[in-house]
């Protein structure tokens, strides 16, 4: 069992980290950073099943981020309190973060369901306009909720944002063991989901729905479960967002608004639309561009000229850039930088393939 | 009588595709259906895939009500068929193509791909396995790992057949077979049709255009006009009937 040695290995590593990573990357805001891009990737990977694999173009998956966040936050909360209060600890992680994670993936998952169904009658822009209303609806139903009643709804303190239990701040448990850990194992589901049987088949489906159907293929069945994996996977991600260790301990309606989507949209077309080496280099990419760009801003020059300019607006310098990337990007590689396919790093894949090609 | 049609009848809005239409394909057979452009011949075959239910009638299949069938339950019960437009997974590999017919065979389930048990690796490897042997039957073993879109014309519709063939169907419709075919491609086609019925215990059910591989493949042959019956027969039969002279076999067709 080559894979199980390597997942050891992979356990181990993401366990010293757990540990080490303070010393070894002394400053917080990069330490967040690294953190960050494995989050995002869990985003991407999640959303590739569904706009990448099934070609269902979804542009709602903040709020299936939003669900899992908030959901993994209370649990978290709760938990903590429930278990003494007091100090975040390793091994109090190890109840914490899956229970928090699993009840994200599950609530996540079964708004999944629900936005799934739809899709089965509505395609391209109707089903986009579906999707975008599901997460808006989401994020302004936790955001307009009054922070005076008394209701569960309002316990979610609006748009200021979930504090944890009693404002006492989120225990921010998931360290960088479980952070890397969780990608990792992102990244194997997603690459073997997508080489499975189920893989080919809403792969298939995307192609050519009648033709798929002729062949076997359910089509009800493949698409509302690509929804529900595709949203459970938001959901861990979101969760992971919400008590990622060297993040806020708040979680904010706002950080789930149209922006989160379309940056997930974007790491998964820029890497590639269905490509899970894709949807990783896609978030890396963004994910530090918005780290680049920020320390961009913070330069002399750039401050030089906001000084001189009072309406020139910063984050609209982010946008450009990335308007730019894409555009130029869409016009030298239409199909992403990798279309659909994949960096195979283990050659065992490649045996594979040539023997049963010989065969 | 392995499917068996009863005054099936389809409109689409105020258009009859097709009305009272009754036949039955005997297992084994290679049965032709023909008629002018209109005539309801892919209507029928949508039927008898479960891509539209007749409005009245019946069509059965061994049985079992095909009009209560959704595709996918249709081809797991043993109808496979090709389209009049070639429809194949174009993203998909040429292997991979055929690999979604061997889905419904497929034993494992997906928790065993992503643990990726030693029963995933050996079904994995059965099943393609199996596909390469049928592509090796369609010639098309060269370009299993090649692109589906990649492929010349010719070789797409022979991959949509060898598709279909993956589900080991008891009755294979093909929609227009040898379009865009010439002369001696559509000799190989119909030699090709026999030897599959042949080998794998087929009944074949074809749509085309083309007499010339109608008539020198068909065993049966059913006529349809403007939505209705006209003819049923043996090709002689069917060449020589004056009313499938006038409506559809006209001077032109050599006979």
């Amino acid at each position: 069992m080559k894979s199980a040695r390597g997942l050891l290995v992979a356990l181990a590593i993401a366990l010293l980290a757990d540990f080490t990573l303070d010393r070894v990357i002394p400053d917080s805001s990069v330490r967040q950073l690294a953190m960050l891009a494995c989050c995002n990737m869990v985003v991407a990977l999640s959303l590739n099943v569904i706009n990448g694999m099934a070609g269902q173009f979804s542009i709602g998956h903040a709020g299936f981020l939003a669900l899992g966040a908030y959901v993994a936050a209370i649990v978290a909360s709760h938990v903590h309190l429930a278990l003494g209060g007091g100090d975040v600890t390793f091994a109090r992680s190890l109840i914490v973060v899956p229970a928090s994670l699993a009840l994200a993936a599950l609530v996540a998952g079964a708004f999944g369901f629900l936005v799934g169904l739809p899709s089965l009658r509505l395609r391209g822009d109707y089903l986009a306009i579906v999707t975008l209303g599901f997460a808006e609806i989401v994020r302004l139903v936790i955001a307009t909720a009054r922070a005076g009643d008394q209701t569960w709804l309002a316990k979610l303190g609006g748009q200021t944002g979930y504090a944890g239990a009693e404002d006492a701040g989120i225990p921010l448990y998931a360290g960088p063991f479980w952070i890397i850990g969780i990608t990792v194992l992102a990244i194997v589901v997603a690459w073997r989901l997508k080489m499975s049987g189920w893989g080919r088949s809403i792969r298939a489906l995307r192609e050519d729905e009648i033709a798929a159907a002729a062949v076997g293929v359910d089509p009800t069945r493949a698409k509302v479960t690509a929804f529900v994996v595709s949203a459970a996977g938001g959901g861990i991600a979101g969760g992971m967002l919400a008590i990622m260790r060297d993040g806020t301990p708040i979680v904010q309606p706002d950080s789930f608004g149209f922006q989160a989507t379309f940056d997930a949209v974007t790491m998964v077309i820029l890497g590639g639309s269905g490509s899970v080496s894709g949807a990783v280099v896609g978030s890396l990419i963004i994910t530090l561009s918005v780290k680049a760009i920020e320390l961009l801003q913070a330069t002399d020059a750039v401050q030089a000229l906001k000084a001189s300019y009072e309406s020139l607006d910063l984050n609209a310098l982010r946008m450009m850039i990335y308007a730019a990337l894409l555009v130029t990007l869409m016009i030298l590689r239409p199909d992403g930088i990798f279309g659909e396919r994949e960096i195979r790093l283990f050659s065992r894949a490649k045996r594979d393939r040539a023997d049963s090609t010989r065969a | 009588m392995l499917l068996d049609l009863r005054g099936v009848s389809k409109k689409f809005g105020g258009l009859r595709a097709i009305h009272d239409v009754s036949f039955g394909v005997a297992k084994g057979r290679i049965f032709g259906l023909i008629g002018p452009n209109g005539a309801g011949k892919t209507t029928l075959f949508n039927v008898v895939s479960g891509v539209v239910s007749p409005d009245a009638g019946e069509a059965r299949f061994e049985g079992a009500d095909l009009g209560a069938m959704k595709p996918a339950e249709i081809a797991a019960i043993g109808i496979a068929r090709t389209f009049q437009n070639v429809r194949l997974f174009s993203e998909l590999t040429v292997v991979e193509n055929l690999l979604v017919a061997s889905e419904l065979g497929r034993k494992t389930r997906t928790m065993a791909a992503l643990l990726r048990t030693r029963a995933h690796h050996a079904e994995e490897e059965s099943l393609r396995k199996n596909a390469l042997e049928m592509l090796r039957v369609f010639e098309l073993e060269k370009l299993a790992e090649a692109k589906a879109t990649s492929l010349a014309y010719g070789n797409q519709r022979r991959l949509e057949i060898a598709r279909a063939m993956m589900l080991r169907p008891k009755l294979l419709l093909l929609d227009e077979p040898a379009a865009g075919m010439n002369t001696k491609e559509g000799e190989e086609l119909t030699t090709q049709i026999r030897w599959l019925r042949d080998t794998f215990d087929l009944t074949v059910m074809l749509v085309e255009h083309n007499m010339r591989v109608v008539m020198a493949s068909c065993e049966e042959v059913h006529v349809l006009d403007h939505g209705e019956t006209i003819a049923h027969g043996t090709p002689a039969e069917i060449r020589n009937d004056a009313r499938v002279i006038a409506s559809y076999l006209g001077t032109s067709a050599e006979a």
